[in-house]
């Protein structure tokens, strides 16, 4: 019997499709990767991005030369331009703005064939504490109000491009998602005086269905009402809002539980195409009781069609539970 | 003389990017698909290449990645009427991108500057 699950921050149901009962090899389509062509992102052809604004290299290694073990660029041709006034304006009912942001690109490693989930632990660290360190050089700009950082694995996840990198743009506006997010955590917070994610943390160490993996500081699960197939989250075990104001010393037991995952998602499911994104509490309200940051990673095995744009529901045809146990 | 490889599928835009780089004093080589423009590329060796990314066959960044292992330094200026093209990372290996329009007067000046350097 196929089951109506509701998410209990946002109040979003999706329809656990049971019967369907797919297993991880139903999912299992090899990406094809493109080989040859020129990469702007590998060493050597530095002058062909913009200067970077920020990398891992030997001291004596001068800017915009190989040598680096990560780089920081500003996209070359950025989706928003990060000279100018917002001049907020509206027209009738109509709101609009200047189109401000920051477009960065994180090239995480050297090497053109490499994968998140191949690099050693420390290196995944410093992805980990690169993005902490743009956050916080970024809201140094009054202008913008959140930070958005995502990651495309694969063709069919969004990345035109195989040298491992993720993106960073800096909004002037809190997105759309996000606030579902806080209002959902506000609103039970104001209710029960508790964090839901907490609550949900809890729960979950309960019952032990849906866990993938935990150690000292960080949890991973499927959770209850996955949207997708294998969807997984990542939060701090402690209550946390912020990203980029966690200690760094947690950051070593991040980026190990994030490569744990990332590992068992490519033995269970043969290196899945995936997206993963940061959800963190917007600068206006870093340090708060009800949102705890987290990371979301989305393999992309199903398509999102006309029902679940119609309706905001999904259908996912694997059970969480079972996409857990997988996983384990 | 300046020369620019002019790659087009469209005749009529092709033409009219003839002319006006023309008037400017330049001088055109064409090509309306992606392998004549690496032929004509082998054989002209121009100084800056105008290149289509919607084209039947090797589409425009194709073109450009053989291009680019011939050459890594002739400017390459991407013209496409999609602006889906603009988040894809491959585009950063041509000198500038600017959206079709029926106005020459953004890629006029884009030329002018990369030919100026």
């Amino acid at each position: 019997m196929p089951e109506l699950r509701k998410d209990p921050i946002i109040g979003r149901w999706v329809i656990i499709s049971t019967e369907r009962g797919k297993r991880p090899s139903s999912f299992q389509t090899p990406e094809k990767k493109s080989t040859g062509g020129f990469c702007p992102l590998c060493p050597g052809n530095e002058d062909k991005t913009p200067p970077e604004v920020f990398a891992y290299r030997p001291f004596d290694s001068p800017p915009n030369t190989p040598g680096w073990s990560l780089r920081v660029v500003p996209n070359k041709f950025p989706a928003l331009r990060i000279e100018g006034e917002l001049d907020r304006r509206g027209e009738g009912i109509y709101d609009k703005m200047n189109g401000v942001g920051a477009h960065e690109v994180i090239i995480e490693c050297p090497d053109h064939d490499e994968t998140l989930s191949s690099v050693p632990t420390s290196n995944f660290e410093k992805v980990l504490l690169t993005y902490r360190s743009r956050i916080n050089e970024l809201y140094k700009d009054t202008r913008f109000k959140y930070i958005s950082i995502f990651r495309n694995q694969g063709e069919v996840a969004g990345a035109s491009l195989a040298h491992p990198h993720s993106q960073l743009i800096a909004l002037p506006v809190v997105p759309k998602r996000l606030m579902e997010e806080l209002d959902g955590a506000k609103g039970y917070f104001n209710y029960k005086e508790r964090c839901v994610y907490c609550d949900i943390i809890k729960q979950e160490k309960k019952q032990d269905v849906r866990i993938i993996s935990e150690n000292q500081e960080f949890l991973s699960i499927v959770p209850f009402a996955s949207r997708f197939p294998f969807e997984i989250w990542i939060f701090p075990r402690q209550h946390n809002s912020s990203f980029e104001e966690t200690p760094e010393w947690k950051y070593t037991f991040l980026a190990e539980i994030f490569s744990d995952v990332l590992k068992r998602l490519d033995m269970a499911l043969a290196n899945p195409p995936y997206n993963f994104m940061l959800h963190t509490s917007p600068v206006s309200e870093k340090i708060n009781d009800y949102y705890h940051w987290h990371f979301e990673i989305i393999p992309r095995l199903t398509r999102v069609a006309g029902f679940e744009w119609g309706s905001g529901f999904y259908i996912n045809p694997t059970a969480p539970e079972d996409a857990a146990k997988f996983l384990r | 003389m300046s020369k620019i490889l002019v790659v087009e599928d469209e005749k009529n835009v092709r033409l009219l990017y003839k002319e006006e780089l023309q008037d400017l004093g330049y001088e055109v080589i064409q090509a309306s698909n992606g392998g004549e423009a690496v032929e004509k590329f082998d054989i002209h060796r121009p100084d800056l290449i105008i290149l289509d990314i919607q084209l039947a066959g090797l589409n425009g960044i194709e073109t450009m990645n053989i291009i680019r292992k011939k050459s890594r330094d002739v400017p390459i200026i991407l013209c496409t009427a999609y602006g889906e093209y603009k988040r894809d990372i491959r585009t950063w290996a041509s000198d500038a991108y600017i959206t079709k329009s029926a106005d020459l007067k953004e890629l006029l000046s884009i030329v002018k500057k990369i030919l100026a350097i």
